[in-house]
């Protein structure tokens, strides 16, 4: 009896050891997906910041209500992800401080690229910077590529960072933005348009070296801001 | 071989069988075991109230209502952290996508016996057989109104399903608008207030329960048409109906929560029992026979379902067990007092004697609601202290940020300690019930207040532990039937409206012992008494989200407490306002004001696409 059991687990274990060995017969995610977002007044990429967009992937290859996969936004403008499974794709740039776009569908294999062109809802103009002893001022004017449908535009924020890395997820916000807020709460208007607007920031640290922005935002559904160029400060 | 003898009985035995199985199973109870005698009707009923999702000291919103959750003792993470009325462990981002709930399960259970129970209407009075029956549409509406604030549309399932009879298709249901998921949970409460009767019977609903939850539910219906339709995230749920109502619906909900709150009238009533207010206002909620309780859970030891709300509000000086971890804020204090008289005209902070001194003149049920420092539990005080000035002579507002940069708050100057046996010239340096927040030492306040709603406070130290509170919850008081249909009359806005709101809100500060308001109420007065008289009853995130100013009120917000300091120089107290000690950043993003669906049902049914906007 007990030789038969012993028997059995051998066969048993045997049996284990050498199923199985089919390989995973799907490619693996190794399609990239890069692109950059255009902004269509300056023909340049977007100012954005880390995740201040998101692009929307939403393989179609095996069925019509995927879960959507998201790429987000890279500090300059652009994304990238390298390991996209190869198929075919809906594409929608998404959660940015941009009028929507409209969806594309492509197939995505090897290393495909797409740009999107998109509206900011604001341009920040003539931007300009000078710094008086410690105290840093911003100064610039606000555009509407497209004013018609606006929402409201909320306020304006000096984000002071002292990485290369600024915006509203990456600031000195307690000390440097959040007491130097400029809140605006209306409509865009021609006044609007005319105004020259001013951003201090007042005591930063002697001796130290600062990156700085201005950002803007509407009432929109995701609240995300359009960015002036970053500066770097270096107080003396 | 034995074997082979056993194997040819069992054979034997196999087609020897199998004479009459044609015997109605003795060990399977049927429908009419339950449903002809009043106690099995009970017992069905008790399956469905015991799962009833009932938001009580347990519940968490990203875990759930926590059945046998080993983690069911943190009664502190609770949905007040979200908002800004209470800080602690919680980031909004933590909680505000819920927990995947999905109680078609428990539908199904009411389903059957709103449509298996009338066959068997015969063997009960007609009474008694339309209070069961209501009962079960009661907490049908129940079950929806918890999935509709959450996702909006969701699928109307009121039939029985069944599998394998029905393919995979049919019993594929898609979403419902938002629109008919609230009229269907109106017209459950309709069914329900007509078939029942109007006795009070512990823990279960009667006619005027179903219309105090209806005025709530009717409520939220109509500041979503109201207020959702300019602030939103677009999408194809919405373009749909499935997340938002049209704008022109919010005067019927309105007027229908009116209504029902109307109808309560003259059947509870607010709990008056004691003549000194605020004694009275604690009461409230630890007195199981008040008349202001219409719908409540119960807990006990002995079944094991006792919660932890004395061990886990209070810090462990005053308990047997447990981490306090959640404090009121100053803000929300302020919502009752204005700003506290802390401060001299001249911007320095006022000297006290007594750090108690500061609880003169407010308002009862802001004291009932929440200790301040210098009260006492169970004959010990709220020894509250941050620490010691060795000397101060600057102003209040230079202390505001509380981040080390004024030149009074230097190490030089200001003695902090974490730990409370640590004396400075003799003294104690942090007081017995705090201040202080690190990582694993969480038990004393960051905000220089604790939560005294609902702290049994009559409960010796040492059986204040974990699972050892048996208060009961309420989860539907008169007062709020009386707060629904302030807010209803108000946005209604007619004149005999208007006055009927403001007699309402007058009711409730004649019983806080607040001052009453005057004529030119608006909403914001009748939104502002809702958010004191019901202050950690769980209700601020669901009016956040509904009322749509969550995005507003929580943008990159931080909040406040109150920091008594002892000044050795002086040998006084000062109280600051600072932010508080865990410096929470608060964010809401729109799309938060509708959950996701879970991933897993959108797997199993595609037709419930799309998802909400913006997931």
């Amino acid at each position: 009896m007990k030789r038969l059991i012993n028997g059995l687990l051998v066969a048993a274990m045997c049996c284990m050891a050498t199923s199985c060995s089919k390989k995973d017969n799907y490619a693996g995610p190794d399609a990239t997906f890069s692109g950059n977002l255009i902004n269509s007044v300056t023909g340049k990429n977007l100012l954005t910041e880390t995740g201040g967009f998101q692009v929307q992937l939403e393989e179609l290859s095996w069925s019509s209500t995927p879960a959507p996969y998201n790429i987000p936004a890279k500090p300059d403008g652009s994304f990238r992800d390298t390991r996209i499974f190869s198929g075919h794709y809906r594409v929608v740039p998404r959660n940015g401080a941009f009028w929507p776009v409209d969806t594309v569908e492509l197939d995505i294999a090897g290393n495909t690229t797409k740009d999107f062109t998109v509206t900011p809802y604001l341009e920040i103009k003539n931007f300009s910077w000078k710094l008086n002893g410690t105290t840093l001022q911003m100064t610039f004017n606000l555009f509407a590529p497209k004013a018609a449908g606006l929402p409201k535009v909320l306020d304006v924020q000096p984000f002071v960072n002292n990485t290369p890395f600024v915006g509203s997820g990456a600031t000195i916000y307690d000390v440097y933005t959040g007491p130097n807020i400029l809140g605006i709460n209306a409509n865009y208007s021609d006044d609007m348009a005319k105004t020259t607007y001013t951003v201090t920031v007042p005591n930063l640290l002697s001796g130290r070296t600062f990156y700085a922005r201005v950002g803007v935002r509407v009432d929109d559904s995701n609240k995300k801001f359009n960015y002036s160029e970053i500066v770097r400060v270096d107080v003396p | 071989m034995k074997l082979k003898y056993l194997v040819l009985i069992l054979t034997g035995l196999a087609f020897g069988a199998c004479n009459k199985l044609d015997v109605a199973p003795l060990n399977i109870i049927k429908d009419q075991d339950i449903f002809t005698s009043e106690t099995g009707v009970n017992a069905y009923l008790a399956s469905i109230y015991g799962s009833m999702p009932i938001e009580d000291f347990i519940y968490r919103p990203e875990r759930g209502f926590m059945n046998g959750d080993g983690e069911r003792w943190q009664n502190f993470m609770q949905p007040g952290n979200l908002t800004g009325e209470m800080v602690g462990r919680y980031n909004v981002g933590d909680a505000a996508q819920g927990f995947g709930f999905w109680p078609y399960d428990k539908i199904r259970t009411i389903n059957y016996m709103i449509v298996n129970f009338p066959k068997y209407a015969g063997a009960f009075t007609q009474d008694k057989f339309n209070q069961l029956l209501g009962e079960a549409y009661f907490c049908r509406a129940y079950f929806y109104f918890a999935l509709v604030k959450r996702y909006g549309g969701v699928p109307i399932v009121k039939t029985l399903q069944s599998y394998p009879e029905q393919s995979i298709t049919d019993l594929s249901v898609p979403r419902n608008k938002e629109q008919e998921v609230y009229d269907f949970i109106g017209s459950d409460l309709d069914s329900a207030i007509a078939l029942m009767g109007d006795a009070n019977i512990r823990a279960r609903a009667n006619k005027y329960v179903a219309a105090g939850y209806k005025s709530r539910a009717m409520l939220y219906a109509g500041t979503i048409a109201k207020y959702g339709a300019t602030n939103y995230v677009d999408g194809e749920a919405r373009q749909k109906g499935l997340a938002g109502i049209p704008a022109d619906q919010a005067t019927r909900y309105f007027q229908a929560a009116y209504d029902a709150a109307k109808l309560v009238e003259g059947h509870y009533s607010l709990y008056r029992k004691n003549d000194n207010k605020e004694q009275n206002y604690v009461d409230l909620f630890l007195d199981q026979s008040s008349p202001e309780s219409m719908y409540v859970k119960d807990y006990s030891m002995s079944t094991g379902t006792a919660h932890s709300w004395d061990a886990t509000m209070t810090c462990r000086y005053m308990t047997a067990d447990g981490d306090a971890a959640c404090y009121p804020t100053l803000d929300l204090v302020e919502k009752f007092t204005g700003p506290l008289p802390i401060t001299n005209p001249d911007g320095t902070p006022k000297r006290f004697d007594d750090r108690a001194a500061l609880k003169q003149g407010l308002e009862p049920r802001l004291l009932a609601s929440i200790y301040f420092p210098g009260a006492t539990l169970r004959g010990k005080e709220f020894d509250i202290q941050r620490g010691i000035y060795k000397k101060f002579n600057g102003t209040a507002a230079e202390e505001l940020a509380n981040n080390n940069t004024s030149v009074w708050d230097q190490p030089d100057n200001l003695i902090v300690s974490g730990d409370i046996n640590q004396l400075y010239n003799g003294r104690r340096v942090m007081g017995l019930a705090g201040m202080f927040a690190t990582a694993g030492n969480d038990s004393r306040t960051r905000t220089g207040f604790y939560v005294r709603k609902y702290i049994n406070y009559k409960a010796d130290q040492a059986s204040c532990g974990l699972y050892q509170s048996v208060q009961s919850w309420i989860d539907m008081r008169y007062a709020e039937v009386l707060l629904n249909r302030a807010e209803a009359a108000m946005e209604l806005g007619t004149a005999d409206k208007t006055a009927d709101a403001l007699n309402v809100i007058n009711q409730l500060r004649d019983r806080a012992g607040a001052a009453p308001a005057g004529a030119n109420i608006t909403i914001d007065t009748v939104r502002n008494e809702r958010m004191k008289e019901l202050a950690f009853e769980h209700h601020s995130w669901w009016d956040l989200r509904r009322w749509r100013i969550a995005d507003k009120v929580l943008d990159n917000t931080r909040f406040y407490g109150i920091y008594p300091y002892w000044i050795e120089n002086e040998n006084k107290y000062i109280l600051l306002k600072q932010e508080e000690m865990g410096h929470r950043s608060f964010f809401f993003e729109k799309k938060w004001y509708y959950e996701p669906l879970p991933g897993g049902e959108l797997g199993k049914n595609p037709n419930l696409y799309p998802n909400n906007p913006g997931y």
